[in-house]
This record gives C-alpha cells, structure tokens and sequence, in this order.
C-alpha cells in the first residue's frame, strides 16, 4: 500500500482543515442528504473536497514512488513478494511501468497514473517513468491552483490550451534525419544510449546501443519484435552478450540423429506423436487372449509408424515438435536420418515457424500444399554450459538472436527490460523518424512556450497555463535532484537561457552543469516525448474532473450474498 | 559536481540493510577460502548432512531471503557456470567490495558514480591480470596439472590430489582436439559414484561403466567377450496396450492358454533379440508397465545374454555415443548395425561394499567420451570428492577456454591492487577515490589466505605488498611455509578465467545492489 510520505500528510491535515470548513458552508450538512446507498453492503462514498484530495494524494504518492528512478542517475527498486508462495521472485527493476504494475494500489486516482504508465509501455515502451511523473507534476500543480479557489474547469480549460502549444514547439523543434542513413542510423545510436543511460546496461551501453541498433534496423521498418529474440543465460558478464543472426532454439535434439544439417527442410509441427487415444472416457477394448493383446500393441505401434511415414513422406530433413516425441518415433526418424526435436514451447514454435517460413501443421495428408521451413545451417552451440540449436541462414533475414550474459539471473531479467525498451522505442523511431534532444530539454522549450501563452493570456486560464509550465519544469528538477545537482539554480539557469533562444541546451548529468545536448548526443525520439506529454496531460485531465469517488462494496465471497 | 548524493535518510537506511545483508552471506563463507580454509557441516531439513568446502554448494544449500543476500548466492552460481572454481573467492571479493563501498558512500559520493568507476576499474584490473600471465599449451601437461593441484589443496580430498589432478586433467584432454577446442562440454565426462574402497581407488575408464550390476536372478553371465550390446527402449514384458485393455476369462483352460501364450510372447521377444547378435543387452527403465519380469530374465539367461536394467532415459544419449550404438524403440528394428562392440564386458564387485558396477572396455570406434569410477569410504567424502573432482575439470576447461594461467596464493589480487592504486593516483576526483577503494578491497583475498592460515595477516600482506613494488609480481602467500615466495616456483597456478570473472562478476553484482534505493513491497 503506498503511504504518504510526512511532508504530504501534512499537507493533508491541513488541507482537510481547511475542506472541513469549506464543506460546512458550502454544501448540506450530511444529515440532509439522503442516504442512496446502501451503507450496509459496504459501499462508500466520498464527495466534494475531501474526494478531490483523496485523488490527488493517491496520484502524487504513486507519481513519487517512481520519482526516484528517473533519469541516468535513478536508483533502482527491489520489489519483494509479500505473498507466502515460494514461486513468487524478487525484482530488481529501474523500470516504471513494471515497478507501478507490480505495486498494488487502492486508489483509483493512483490506479489511472498507473494505466497511464502501462499505456505508455504498449506504445513505444519508454518514458514508462517520466509519463507518470509528470501527470503526477500536473496534479500536483493543479491542487494548488484548486486551494486558491479556481474552478477544476477553468484549469482544465487552461491546460488544454497549454497543451496545443506545448505540441506545436515539439513538432518545431523536432528534426528528421531519416533521409540521410548514416545520420539516421546515429540518431538510432543515440536514441538507444539515451534509452539505455538510465538502465542497468549503462556501463556498456555503446555496445548494448549498437546491438539494439542492428537488431532492429534487421527489422527493415517492420515493428514486430517477435522477430528478435533475447536468450537469457547466467554465467559470464553482460559484456558478454552478442547479436546472434538466426534463431536460437534451447532444446536437445534426439539420440543418434544428425547434429548438423546443411540446408534444412523443416517441419514445424503440433501434434501428439503417441498413439492417437479416443478421447471418449472408459473406453476400453476388451479380448480373450494374450495374442489379440500384443497385436492391439503392435498395431498401436504400426499407427505411429505410420504418421511418422507420412511424416517423413514430406521429404523433410528436420521435424519439430510442440509435443514430445517417443522413442518409437524418435528412433523411427534417426534411422530416416531426420533430426527431430521434441517438446519446443508454444513460443519457441510459434517463432520458429515465423523465421523459416513454415506453417505449424497438425495433420500430415496434404504432402503438396503443406508449407516447410527452410534454412541453411542448423548446428549445436554451447553457450554457457548449455548446449542450444541454432538455426542460421533463415529466410526471413529480419530475425535475429540476442543472447544475454550476466552474474545472476536479477540483472538479466532487468538487462532483458532494458533491453525490451531500447528495442521498443527504436522500432518506433523507425516509423515515426522525428528526434529530439533529451537532458530536460525539450521540457525547457515546452515551458517556455506555454508560459509565453500564459503572459498572452487574459483571466483566470492564465494561472492554469502557469502551472503546466510548471509541472513541466519538474522532469528537469527531478534529473538534477536524483544526481544530487542543485537543481533550484540549474533549473532557472536552463529557462534564462532558453528564453535567449538556446534551444539545444540541456542538464550535462556528467558535470551537472548545463550542456549543449546536440554536442553531448543525448537524443530522444520524438513519438517518446510526445505520447509522454499527451497521455500525462489526458490522465491528469481526467483526475482534476473527479469530484465524487463511489467505491462499490466488494462481491460478497460464498453464499450468503447480502442483496440475494 | 556530478557525482554526490543528497539523498534521504530512508534511501540510505536501505542501501546500508541491503549491504549488511550481503556481507553477511560473505562472511559465512569467507573462513572456506583457501588451503587451509575449513569446511562447513550443513545439516539439510530432511536431517542429511552435508559437508563441503565449496562456496557454491554452501550458498546453494543456505536458505537465504533477503533480496540482496539472494543476489551474492546468485553470483557464485554464475561463477560455477563460467569458471567452476573460484564460487568461493567471488563472494569474498563482492563482500569486500561491498565494505568499501559503505565508507564511499558516507563520503557521499553517488552510488552510481561508484558502479561506474568499478567498471572503469575491473577494465583494468583484467588488463593487468592479462599482464602477469602467462600462456600455456595443453600439450604440457604438467602445467595443467599443477593448477588442478592448486584447486584441489583447498579441498577436503587435497591429500588424495595426486591421485585426482592426473585423472581430471586426462579426462578432459581425452575428450578434446588440443589444438581445435575452444570448449569443453563437461557432460561427455561421467562420474559413477561408488561407495567403498578409498578415494586412492579411484580411476579413469576408457570405456563405458554403468551404476547398475547386471541380472542375475536367472543366472544370466556376468562377463562376456567380444560384446554386441543393444540398449532397448521397449519392454521385454507381457503385451500392454496404451488403451485399456480387458482379457475376459471365461474357464480355468482359457487361462492355461493365457499363461502359454504370454510365455510364447515373450520367448519370440527373446529370440528376435537373439537373432540380431546381441549379447548384451541394456533396457531402460519404463514406469507405466516392467520393462522386465522374471520369465523374460529367465529366457534371456538361457540364451547367454547379460541384461543390465534400469537405464535411465538421460543417460540413453550418454550410452548411444559412448558405444555408438542406436537405441532400438521396437523389437522389430533390432538388427545388428546398430549394436555398440567392445572387447570385454564384465560385471565388477566394488571391494569394501556389497555393490557392482558393469564396465565395459575396448569399445569399438568409441565416441569422445569418457567415465570416471569414483571410490570413497563414505558417501559424505564420496559427495564431496565428487564436486572437487567437478571444480578440478572446470579448472582444466578455464584454461581450454582461455590458455593463460597466473599464478596463485594471493599474487594476482596483490599485483592488481598495487598497479590499480598507482593507476588511481593518475586520476582525477571521484573516479581516483573509487578506483583506489577498488584496489585496497581486492588485497580482502591474501588477507583471508593469511588468516585462514593462521599466519599474521597484517605482516603477511604488508610483506607482499612490498614485495610486488619490488617488482616480483609472481610473490604470493605460502600458506604451507608461512613465508612469502614466488608461486610459479611453488607450482601455485590458476587458469586466468578464475580470477578475471571473480572480479568482474563481483563488480557487476556490486554495482546493482548499490543502485537499489527502496524495497517495495509487492503482491
């Protein structure tokens, strides 16, 4: 459960001291109120002031917790399973979105922040942090200019405006190299370094950058990350991870079958590869001598043959399979000279068949319209002290392998996230070119060029476009803040400066002095920043309009269900 | 500057819980370290016991929680997997990092300026490392055998290395192309563990030996020459069929029948297997019905077939390669193209216990692979003897993978601290700070050599120290003279793998537990 820090719950008293008052002269005293709920079941209902200040507080702890892991000087989290279930593992994670989805939250304003926060996970997968944070800024800011008595419409209305010339400077300051390929594929470099400065891949990250970079650039435009697969094996150092062109598959291939084939044919099959049962319950056959037993046996045995026939009939040099493979059939296809491997996972098939190109088949009649996979190498590699079976050579070029080293499975699980997002968001780069710099600055220019509207800006709205300015400002403050810069002068110095129109100026996290980000190459993609912008501003939106929180009772558990 | 931290006080109380925790686990194991390290007794829930001198095996068996201390256990996991020895010395050396960092910190410099100057620093550690060592060629054997005889002295079974070291090096250069091999695959090799006798029993077997003594319930032989061996994955039993099946007896002469026919079943079973030139067979153990029963033991003794049961499906592969031979799934497929040859196959009586072992030896166009019979008096030693045996090939496959060795008994940490402290002097700021606390914690391990020893650490490591400026870079602890002395003399050797992945596993695990600032709680 997220408790408020100190600070907060102070500002909560009062705050409610002050609603307290409020609410006395402003609204009916409750006992006028008729009571339409049924308080028995359970339900509750918070109005008013007091709902509004139970949304915010809910929105700006959860925005908080993650505050922390921001920027390339963030600390991580351990998330420790409270849950008695053995199963459950420790997390060591500097990711927003898998530290807000694990956390479990009562409020429902904190519950928005964190769909917000998944949202931006499933949409270019970076910026998980700072989305949240932001929304929570804007939340915050908004609570503010709500004490002092302005209409949540009012602000709303300001923001809006905000918002329109907030994405208008992006968009102009937005530059697309995508053109010019060796300067594109620096833009992606970059991008990835930005991505990955913040994460546990840091210490290497030129080189986790480039991996990410060729892997994705394999991709020729397509999104689809299934495309690239990421091995995880303990052992070795993260600096031992490579880009592996083919597919890695982690599995054993049968006794006394061929370890090397040359030009595969392959089956990518589904099917179970024992003798075909009849799936009636109790069925049962019944004999009168031992004879008619071993021929039951034998014919059961003939049957698989027989698939393995039709099987074999497809003039294939490679079976693959979902399910087991028996010794009968798996002696069968070693004495074809066919290698045949057993009990790939769903995934594993499913990937597969994308990058050899064949159609996962379950029935084995049709021999000319049944598609095969194709490949040029398939060989045993030991990684590790593991064997795995790697297919190079596949038709479809775009797939490829990265293998995970490090000292324990924690920083590979966290290494695989890290390595998710900088995928993520240079997929993303590939469709929607537009970069931007990164180090806060393109957070300066958004709050310059809302503050600019707010000067312009006759009436109350002009407050509410303040504020925005504001609560942008705090993705710089809260860079600075976690490096342990003085972030009230950097701040200030960075705005002073951008007002003279020095747009690629941002924090230098080196040497906590302000930097030109275009020399230091911190470069973020644009759909990044913007979605970022959009989604916190949706969700905060949404948050200031709360004016009632109606929490239903939850289902009566058992029989005795008290509206039944 | 960049590179302090303001920090709350919530953020460094869990920082300091999260060090605590896994130094804690460091100092466990930190007596182990060494020649004349101690073991430790670990008594498992279901009341076994356990006595090891193997840091990973006594992390392993530790039921630790704390998130952190978990991450230490999961170090010396990988070091198991990377380079097999040494699970003990990259825990040390993570808990001495550690240490050091505690004092940085109150320093207030940020933690991830820390990682990062570690990094810097482990960089440099390796190339001073790479520095001082020197290649070896595996054709010498002696070489790789004194390195195996440096990991073995800080095992319980050291007093039984001369006979180990020769067999653990032999085995895996028998398994290897000397000159192509950049990898060992450490399943080619067998270990078959025999209570009885003493460890000095122990011997390496060109061929192939199964745990398992043959049938004799019939009589069946127990040696045979000129040995046709089949490994079968069917049943040499009654029919079963996979859908269930009634025999409906209607009289007591339909069941006179029954009893014949399953007799005749069985004997056309072992006449077929006959027929194809078997006369060894090996079945493998089949759960859902026998794989054998007694009439089918009888029959096959008739025929002069030694039968050894109970194979196990993972060893099938094993076997298949060793005696290049197929497996037969069927009876119909038995023919004799696909049963393994070897010159004599005998059942063996272990001396000192009741158990037997088949060996078979001269095997035919043998696959690179090799069998380990492995004696001791207890199963306690015979475990243990068992995981030093297994870190004495990991060591031989540290130096197939990477062919430098360095020299042992503190040497390496001792150059490197000293070159790292010079190199740190050359810096500026934090990043000097950091690199200098680097190389101070890495003198943890001839600190703790010395005191496990039970020499003056302070005087040993000060004399060390001193030497190595004098430039003798090979010096390093004598724990058995309690002097200092160079160790390529002392044959005190270690692949480089060992001590470059201690560093940089350590360094990497250090540097995530320092970024971690909160524990939160979740479902």
């Amino acid at each position: 459960r997220i408790k408020p820090t100190n600070e907060t719950r102070n500002n909560r008293r009062e705050q409610q001291s002050v609603s307290q008052s409020v609410s006395q002269s402003v609204m009916f005293p409750s006992q006028v109120m008729p009571n339409i709920f049924n308080a028995q079941g359970g339900t509750e209902d918070e109005r008013g002031e007091r709902a509004r200040i139970a949304s915010y507080m809910g929105a700006i702890a959860v925005a908080d917790l993650v505050k922390t892991t921001l920027g390339p000087k963030g600390m991580d989290k351990i998330l420790q399973p409270v849950s008695g279930d053995p199963n459950s593992k420790v997390i060591v994670t500097n990711d927003g979105a898998t530290i807000l989805r694990s956390v479990p939250v009562d409020n429902p304003a904190a519950k928005i922040i964190v769909d917000v926060s998944k949202t931006q996970d499933s949409e270019v997968g970076d910026g998980t942090t700072s989305v949240a944070v932001l929304a929570g800024e804007f939340v915050r800011e908004a609570e503010k200019l709500v004490m002092r008595r302005i209409h949540p419409q009012t602000i709303i209305e300001g923001w809006r405006a905000a918002v329109k010339v907030a994405r208008k400077a992006l968009e102009d300051v937005s530059v697309d190299h995508s053109a010019d390929k060796a300067a594109f594929r620096r833009d992606l470099v970059n991008i990835a370094k930005t991505t990955l400065s913040s994460k546990i891949l840091n210490v290497d990250k030129d080189k986790f950058a480039n991996l990410a970079v060729d892997a994705v650039l394999r991709l020729k435009g397509s999104i689809d990350l299934s495309m690239i697969q990421i091995i995880k094996k303990v052992g070795g150092s993260l600096r031992d991870s490579y880009l592996d062109e083919g597919f890695i598959l982690d599995k054993q291939i049968g006794v006394g079958q061929p370890k090397r084939i040359e030009n595969a044919r392959i089956m990518v099959a589904n099917t179970s590869m024992d003798t075909d049962k009849i799936k009636i319950y109790g069925a049962k056959v019944k004999v009168d001598s031992m004879s008619a037993v071993a021929s039951i046996e034998q014919a059961e045995k003939n049957k698989m043959k027989k698939k393995v026939d039709k099987i074999l009939s497809h003039n294939i040099n490679v079976f693959i399979n979902r399910q087991l493979i028996y010794n009968y059939p798996e002696s069968l296809f070693a004495d074809a000279g066919v290698m045949a491997i057993e009990h790939a996972d769903f995934d594993g098939i499913e990937r597969l068949a994308l990058v050899t190109g064949a159609e996962i088949l379950s029935t084995f009649d049709a021999v000319d319209t049944a598609v095969m996979g194709e490949c040029k190498l398939i060989e045993e590699v030991v990684i590790g002290e593991d064997k795995v079976i790697r297919f190079s050579g596949v038709p479809k070029g775009e797939a490829c392998t990265i293998v995970l080293r490090g000292a324990s499975s924690h920083i590979l699980d966290e290494a695989e996230r890290s390595m998710h997002d900088a995928l993520c968001i240079l997929s993303q780069t590939t469709r929607d070119t537009r970069t931007l710099l990164g180090g806060g600055s393109a957070e300066m220019l958004m709050a310059n060029a809302v503050e600019e509207l707010a000067k312009k800006t006759p009436g109350k709205q002009s407050l509410a476009i303040e504020a925005f300015a504001a609560a942008l400002r705090a993705l710089p403050t809260a860079l600075a803040d976690n490096a342990g810069f003085d972030s009230s002068e950097l701040v200030t110095q960075l705005r002073a400066l951008h007002y003279e129109g020095k747009h690629d100026l941002g924090i230098d996290m080196k040497t906590g002095e302000v930097g030109n980000m275009r020399e230091l190459n911190i470069t973020e993609s644009f759909k990044s920043k913007f979605q970022m912008l959009i989604s916190a501003h949706e969700a905060a939106e949404m948050i200031l309009r709360v004016d009632e929180i109606i929490k239903q009772a939850p289902r009566a558990r058992g029989g005795d269900h008290p509206h039944a | 500057m960049g590179d302090s931290q303001k920090g709350n006080a919530k953020e460094k109380d869990v920082r300091l819980s999260n060090i605590i925790a896994a130094k804690a686990v460091a100092d466990t194991i930190r007596t182990s370290l060494g020649p004349r390290g101690m073991d430790k007794m670990i008594q498992k829930a279901d009341g076994e016991v356990l006595i090891t001198n193997d840091g990973a095996t006594i992390l392993s068996q530790l039921q630790v929680f704390h998130p952190t201390a978990q991450m230490l256990v999961q170090v010396s996991k990988s070091q198991d997997i990377e380079a097999g020895d040494g699970t003990t010395g990259v825990c040390v050396i993570a808990g001495a990092f550690l240490s050091a960092c505690t004092s940085l910190l109150t320093k207030g410099i940020h933690p991830t300026m820390i990682a990062e100057s570690f990094k810097e620093a482990n960089q440099k550690a390796e190339q001073i490392l790479m520095g001082v060592a020197k290649p070896v060629d595996l054709a010498h054997r002696d070489s790789v055998l004194d390195a195996v005889n440096t990991c073995l002295s800080s095992k319980v079974v050291h007093q039984n290395a001369d006979v180990l070291a020769p067999i653990a090096v032999d085995s895996v250069l028998n398994i290897i192309d000397p000159n192509t091999a950049t990898n060992v695959d450490l399943n080619d090799i067998k270990i078959v563990k025999q209570v009885g006798g003493t460890m000095d029993d122990t011997e390496l077997v060109h061929g192939l030996v199964l745990e398992k003594g043959a049938k004799h319930t019939a009589g069946g032989p127990s040696k045979v020459k000129d040995a046709k061996v089949a490994l079968i994955q069917f049943c040499v039993s009654a029919p079963k069929t996979d859908m269930e099946n009634n025999v409906v007896v209607s009289d007591y002469a339909a069941m006179d029948r029954l009893l014949k026919e399953e007799r005749k079943y069985i004997i056309e079973l072992c006449k077929k297997i006959k027929k194809s030139g078997c006369n060894v067979l090996l079945i493998q153990k089949s759960i859902l019905r026998d794989a054998y029963n007694d009439l089918s033991l009888h029959y096959l003794a008739k025929l002069d077939i030694m039968v050894v049961t109970d194979i196990e499906r993972s060893d099938v592969d094993f076997i298949a390669r060793t005696m290049n031979l197929q497996p037969i799934a069927h009876v119909d497929e038995m023919s004799a193209d696909k049963l393994g040859k070897c010159a004599i196959a005998e059942e063996v009586s272990i001396a000192g216990s009741t158990s037997r072992v088949v060996k078979m030896t001269g095997i035919e166009k043998m696959g690179k692979t090799i069998t380990i019979l492995m004696r001791g008096s207890t199963k306690l030693t015979l475990d243990e003897a068992d995981r030093s045996v297994h870190d004495a090939l990991c060591v031989v496959r540290a130096i197939v993978k990477k062919r430098y060795m360095i020299a042992g008994g503190g040497a390496p940490e001792a150059e490197v601290a000293l070159k790292l402290t010079e190199w740190s002097k050359s810096l500026t700021g934090v990043r000097s700070y950091c690199a200098r606390a680097f190389a101070e914690a890495l003198e943890i391990i001839p600190y703790t050599l010395a005191e496990n020893a039970g020499l003056n650490a302070i005087r040993m490591v000060t004399e060390l120290r001193n030497r190595h400026a004098a430039g003798d870079v090979y010096a390093g602890i004598n724990v058995k003279k309690g002097c200092i002395s160079n160790m390529w003399d002392e044959h005190v050797v270690q692949p480089l793998l060992v001590s470059t992945s201690e560093i940089s596993l350590s360094t990497e695990c250090v540097g995530m537990i320092l970024k971690i600032d909160d524990l939160v709680p979740v479902r």
